[in-house]
């Protein structure tokens, strides 16, 4: 089809590797002297490790606490996931199953939430939580990563509802279900595309965010993963090579998530990002 | 559609739960930001009423108007570091050269690790003694421009900003390849038989078609501007001496620090005011040219 000059490819194949240079690098390097020994790195910082240092990393995984981290992002990424696109979708189908007087209202509001910056929300959300005795537990996270987040689902979901056949549920008013039934049995099944969507896009915005976990944790058995790591820096400023392992751990799970499901991530964050 | 009974109990118990959480910690709490802004608490002792107090004390605080110097180069940084090379690398990534989806991968890959990562990534490369950057100019004989990166204020903001555009130009990428994708073939066929190739043809053709998008991004990339936080946060904690201090964290340490709930509040606010203020002038510009 397309034929280019031959400077044209020198050109953008050029510009393209030193890009991808520039991105892959800085990982590549932090990954190969996470098994050097901290003098070796000291000494040469570009060469490869003269014998692979496991030790790193099992020391960092004690050190870094990095077991209580994973379990805590884990439990917060994916309750704050189960509670956002379950009650999401509940009130997407409503949205867009259902005639009713403040629907439009409703929805717009749902919206307006994609446009409120988490730190003008910050200070009453810690003075909120402290009320509610909730301050440095999980829920301080799980509510406003559901709250935040809810906005978005509701978007996605509600769009791909809506394309449904008007005539869809009927077969399960005939059967005499109730809207629940139909929601749960009918509806739920078929937006399977559009859940993993969301799903996807929740698990990675919660895994991820440090913001909020820096306001409303302080005890170390609660922090996540990003909070953990970036305590774990500050102190231990003196072993670069532990730190590296660390971040190594913390990469790899990530780096798995992201190059198989590339294309939805892909996606869903583009569309994120255009409708926000 | 349904004119169930009992349907509008079903309706409202549907919708209720996800509201409910959602007034309440997303929307209701930029009422209680507003509210809060006015008075003096520190959290312990009685909220006071001050009127416009906070604002006029942020107001004449060099070190806030320090943070919103930093704000702008943020901003500055985003507009013509991270769109243009977005562009160009969706450009290039649009033509079906070989290997275009692998530079894809690799250019979105910042964007899905965590901001914490890419700092602290970051951090090591920018390290005075041990880091990538230092020893990579020494390797090369340039011993001289060895630097304390972060620590210089001559450098230090030049360093996030790098760090910055690392971390997002691929969302930009992906968005500008996702709108030159839904170029009708039609167009660059007609383009061609006129004549349009290469260079002219982009500029001419290609821009103009895709300037919804350019917009969106330049909108959204502002907006981002005025949120960055975590990067700043980890790298340099806003230092030295507040030299690379932005909005978000002058609030946080107000507020966090200072137990400043009041005066905290009141920057957020301004923070929110400012970015729609800017957004609202880089639309209207937009609105203007079209007319």
């Amino acid at each position: 089809m397309k034929r280019h000059s031959r400077l044209f490819q020198l050109f953008a194949y050029t510009f393209l590797s030193l890009f991808a240079i520039i991105n892959i690098v800085p990982l590549f390097w932090m990954v190969v002297n996470s098994f050097k020994k901290e003098q070796e790195y000291a000494a040469d910082p570009f060469s490869f490790p003269k014998a692979l240092q496991f030790s790193n990393y099992a020391k960092a995984w004690e050190v870094a606490n990095m077991d209580v981290y994973f379990l805590n992002s884990i439990i917060i990424t994916f309750a704050s996931l189960i509670i956002t696109v379950l009650l999401g979708a509940l009130a997407a189908y409503f949205l867009s199953r259902f005639k009713f007087k403040l629907r439009g209202t409703t929805y717009s509001l749902f919206l307006l939430g994609m446009l409120v910056p988490i730190h003008a929300t910050l200070i009453p959300i810690f003075l909120i939580m402290q009320k509610l005795h909730l301050l440095d537990t999980y829920w301080s996270l799980i509510l406003p990563y559901t709250a935040f987040h809810l906005s978005l689902t509701i978007f996605i979901l509600e769009g791909f509802m809506r394309s449904f056949p008007k005539d869809l549920e009927e077969s399960g008013v005939v059967d005499g279900a109730g809207v629940y039934r139909i929601f749960w049995s009918i509806i739920l099944p078929i937006t399977r595309p559009a859940l993993a969507t969301v799903i996807i896009l929740n698990f990675i915005y919660n895994w991820n965010e440090y913001l909020f976990a820096l306001v409303l944790i302080t005890s170390t058995e609660l922090k996540t993963l990003p909070l953990g790591l970036s305590n774990f820096a500050g102190i231990e400023t003196a072993s670069l090579t532990l730190q590296m392992a660390a971040l190594t751990i913390a990469l790899i799970p990530i780096l798995i998530f992201y190059l198989l499901l590339q294309k939805q991530l892909v996606n869903g964050m583009t569309a994120g990002a255009v409708k926000g | 559609m349904q004119t169930l009974k009992g349907t509008r109990l079903a309706i409202f118990l549907g919708l209720f739960p996800a509201l409910l959480i959602y007034l309440g910690i997303a929307i209701v709490p930029i009422g209680l930001s507003l509210y809060f802004s006015f008075t003096n608490w520190d959290g312990i002792s009685a909220m006071k009423f001050i009127g416009f107090d906070n604002f006029v004390k942020i107001l004449s605080d060099d070190t806030f108007w320090l943070t919103v110097k930093n704000n702008l180069i943020i901003m500055v940084t985003g507009l013509i570091g991270q769109i243009p090379l977005g562009l160009v690398l969706a450009l290039l990534l649009n033509r079906g050269l070989k290997g275009s989806g692998f530079f894809r991968t690799v250019g979105f890959m910042p964007v899905v690790i965590s901001s914490v990562m890419v700092s602290l990534i970051w951090g090591m490369v920018y390290n005075t003694e041990y880091g990538m950057l230092n020893n990579l100019l020494g390797m090369i004989g340039l011993d001289s421009w060895k630097m304390n990166w972060l620590g210089d204020t001559r450098t230090s903001m030049l360093a996030i900003s790098i760090a910055y555009i690392w971390q997002n130009c691929g969302l930009y990428m992906v968005i500008f390849l996702a709108a030159l994708q839904n170029i009708p073939d039609e167009v660059n066929e007609a383009a061609e038989l006129d004549g349009a190739t290469g260079l002219k043809r982009t500029w001419r053709i290609t821009i103009p078609m895709i300037k919804g998008t350019i917009m969106v991004n330049v909108v959204y990339s502002i907006s981002n501007s005025f949120r960055v936080f975590d990067l700043i946060q980890i790298l340099t904690g806003g230092g030295p001496a507040h030299q690379t201090e932005v909005m978000t964290l002058y609030m946080y340490n107000s507020a966090f620090l200072n137990m400043r709930y009041g005066y905290g509040s009141a920057v957020s606010i301004l923070i929110l005011l400012f970015s729609l203020i800017v957004i609202t002038f880089v639309n209207r510009i937009n609105r203007e040219k079209d007319a």
